[in-house]
């Protein structure tokens, strides 16, 4: 009986004109945005590939210098284009693209595409996310405003209901019937990505495989859920015309007016520091401490007096290592300790905003699945956060590695000591792992839990109130 | 057999049923006349359970449609006054759907001859229901209800809207589902199909049933008397023969 009603409402929508030509336009929407997006994704990494391999050849043909001056000379952190962004941007336009990595100081990532590109870029591009997220439940609202109160308006719903099958029944056929439909236009999307990721260099990203099944299964909960309370609310609204409406204004709120609000809650109440702001309290903690009471002079001369008492000389000049190499050191170590107090302060402000439009995916499911794509696609904050991490810690192995050189071989009394190639060969060039599948559902178990208590909530409210649908 | 006991509607203050018993037997053709608003379609909307009666009852072959619904469906068939089918689908996939909803889908074959049986013609049969005239879909609608094979058959005005020939054929293929012991209740405007068709007659006015006579004990210029009398004079109580 369920497959009747299923066959029924396909073949119904197939030779509906109107839904062809939308359901085509969207097929095709999508397909060009996964062709496009793929190429532009595989143009940026290809530059992104060669900046990264052409400023490592620079660093490590940078020909024989002092360390500390290598350390200063720097190296490049270029961000990887993660292989899934062509199917959703995510934040991936606002994080940056590089970050220049140096002795002393730990500095942004900068260049990305809204500080570089036009203000286009911030009203998004167009990518299968955006279509499965946003446009597809507009089609799913077309589809179905009318699917309940259409055959009630022209009395179908009483030769259905006098054939004794209950509206329960209807209800379940009506909405797989729907989401039959959806699938079909949402299938050849799916087999054109994978087709693309197969050609993909998979090596660069080992889970994408794993991260595209996490995309899929995540989508396909969304679309099910915008079928479920479309059909649902049309089942109990007395005229097309109330359904629309009222699938229209849900639509509005959900898919535009929520999410806003939800980011100006969020950054209400728990509010950032300006970049002038962070810079300025690290500099300020490095020069008086941590608790402010520990000034950078006091330090050094704790310092000092530990090293020549470790080495019973009474001033740096007999020593046998390198004081400066070892002062550096110390430097870099305690102000990589207030950055990471204070970047630890400004990550948690981060965390604390994102749980809030993660819980708020418990009222709308939009702000689940937009949480979960960026997530799979590797474009949201927490990737971006793993990136700048791996970099700065590349960035303390190398700068400490010039420091313990300094420190070791040039000794009080060496002329001009200089190192080679062999020591910038020795670093080797910086490479990046984007977070397992496992970090990912670890970080966004709350989107997944939205995702399936709506699931199970409309499921639920479709059996229990099913019964009470009118027929007349 | 369709049976209504004591049953009343009621809307607020206003009554759309009153106190009506009514006994439908295997092989009747029970024809309720009346104006708009005599309470035709409620009556034939309380056999289907699309509203619930204020009090009484009602029964399909003994089983209550109150507390059995869904039990009372298998042995019920139904035509609405507008039976508007799924235009974007064949007059045969209508069928095959309904007739399926209903448990017994017909393959493409028995489909067809069933369409043919109850006169559609055969080129008309797989062409888009948004081509069909009234007529055309009040056929599929009785292939519908004899797919079903049901022993009970409530129709709403179902002729209203037919020319003269269509609504001829319509009556000649009640005449052979009454001769397969089909109990049906029609609601009608149509004095003369009443007349024609019918075993009983019954005139409703505001919600009561003023007279329920067999259809051979009256001529039709005496039961179109007794009707427009009937509309004329106020309510009293019904004749029941």
């Amino acid at each position: 009986m369920l497959r009747l009603i299923i066959k029924k409402e396909i073949q119904s929508a197939l030779r509906d004109t109107r839904i062809q030509f939308a359901g085509t336009f969207l097929i095709l929407l999508m397909l060009v945005s996964v062709l496009v997006g793929r190429q532009g994704q595989k143009q940026i990494q290809k530059e992104r590939a060669e900046a990264q391999a052409t400023m490592y050849d620079k660093w490590v043909n940078q020909g024989a210098k002092h360390p500390h001056s290598a350390a200063h000379y720097g190296q490049f952190a270029f961000k990887p284009k993660p292989v899934l962004s062509f199917l959703d941007l995510g934040l991936d336009n606002y994080t940056g693209v590089s970050v220049f990595l140096e002795a002393h100081k730990q500095n942004e990532v900068l260049y990305s595409a809204a500080q570089e590109g036009n203000g286009m870029t911030r009203f998004g591009e167009l990518t299968a996310a955006l279509v499965l997220q946003v446009l597809l439940p507009l089609l799913i609202i077309f589809l179905t405003f009318n699917i309940f109160s259409r055959e009630r308006e022209e009395g179908t719903l009483k030769l259905i209901h006098g054939q004794g099958i209950s509206m329960r029944k209807l209800l379940m056929g009506k909405v797989w019937g729907t989401y039959a439909l959806v699938l079909l236009i949402f299938i050849p999307v799916i087999c054109l990505a994978y087709f693309l990721l197969d050609q993909a260099s998979a090596g660069f990203d080992p889970h994408v495989g794993v991260k595209f099944m996490g995309l899929l299964a995540s989508y396909s909960l969304y679309l099910l859920i915008f079928v479920l309370l479309s059909v649902i609310i049309s089942a109990f609204s007395k005229s097309s015309s109330f359904s629309l409406l009222s699938l229209l204004g849900l639509w509005i709120a959900a898919c535009i007016i929520l999410p806003k609000a939800t980011t100006n809650l969020a950054d209400k109440v728990y509010p950032t520091p300006s970049q002038y702001e962070f810079r300025k309290t690290i500099a300020e903690k490095v020069e008086n401490g941590i608790d402010g009471h520990n000034p950078s002079d006091a330090r050094l001369a704790d310092l000092k007096k530990q090293v020549l008492d470790e080495y019973n000389v009474s001033k740096t000049e007999d020593l046998p290592v390198n004081w400066r190499g070892i002062a550096m050191q110390a430097g870099e170590e305690y102000t990589d300790q207030v950055y990471d107090h204070e970047f630890s302060k400004v990550e948690n402000i981060f965390k604390k905003q994102n749980r809030v439009s993660e819980w708020a995916g418990f009222i709308n499911p939009y702000l689940a699945i937009r949480n979960l794509s960026m997530a799979f696609s590797g474009t949201d904050f927490h990737h971006h956060v793993a990136f700048v991490k791996a970099a700065e810690n590349y960035r303390r192995a190398f700068v400490k590695k010039m420091n313990k050189d300094m420190e070791v071989n040039d000794k009080p009394g060496t002329e001009d000591y200089r190192v080679d190639k062999e020591m910038w060969e020795s670093i080797e060039s910086f490479s990046y792992e984007a977070p397992d599948i496992g970090k990912i559902i670890s970080v966004q178990w709350r989107s997944v839990t939205a995702l399936v208590f709506w699931l199970v909530a409309l499921f639920t409210l479709a059996s229990i109130y099913a019964p009470k649908i009118s027929r007349l | 057999m369709l049976e209504a006991k004591n049953l009343s509607k009621r809307y607020g203050d206003f009554v759309a049923v009153d106190d009506l018993n009514l006994q439908v037997n295997p092989g009747d053709i029970y024809c309720l006349l009346g104006a708009n608003g005599a309470g035709k379609t409620t009556t034939i909307n309380l056999f289907m359970n699309f509203i619930q009666p204020t009090s009484g009852q009602i029964k399909i072959n003994s089983l209550d449609v109150t507390s059995q619904a869904q039990a009372t469906k298998k042995h019920l068939a139904y035509i609405p006054e507008n039976l508007n089918l799924y235009s974007n689908l064949t007059g045969l996939e209508n069928l095959q759907f309904f007739a399926g909803l209903g448990g017994n889908l017909p393959d493409k074959v028995t489909g067809t001859q069933l369409l043919e049986a109850v006169g559609l013609q055969s080129d008309a049969i797989n062409k888009r229901v948004a081509k069909y005239s009234k007529g055309m879909r009040q056929k599929v609608g009785i292939a519908i209800a004899k797919a079903k094979q049901a022993d009970n058959l409530l129709l709403d005005e179902p002729t209203s809207g037919l020319d003269p020939q269509a609504s001829n054929d319509f009556a000649q293929l009640l005449k052979e589902m009454r001769e397969n012991n089909v109990a049906i209740l029609m609601a009608t405007h149509d004095l003369f199909r009443a007349k024609e068709t019918g075993t009983h007659i019954g005139i409703m006015k505001e919600g009561v049933l003023i007279h329920s006579l067999k259809s051979d004990e009256i001529k039709l210029n005496e039961l179109e008397q007794l009707y427009l009398e009937t509309m004329k004079t106020e309510n009293h109580v019904a004749i029941d023969h």
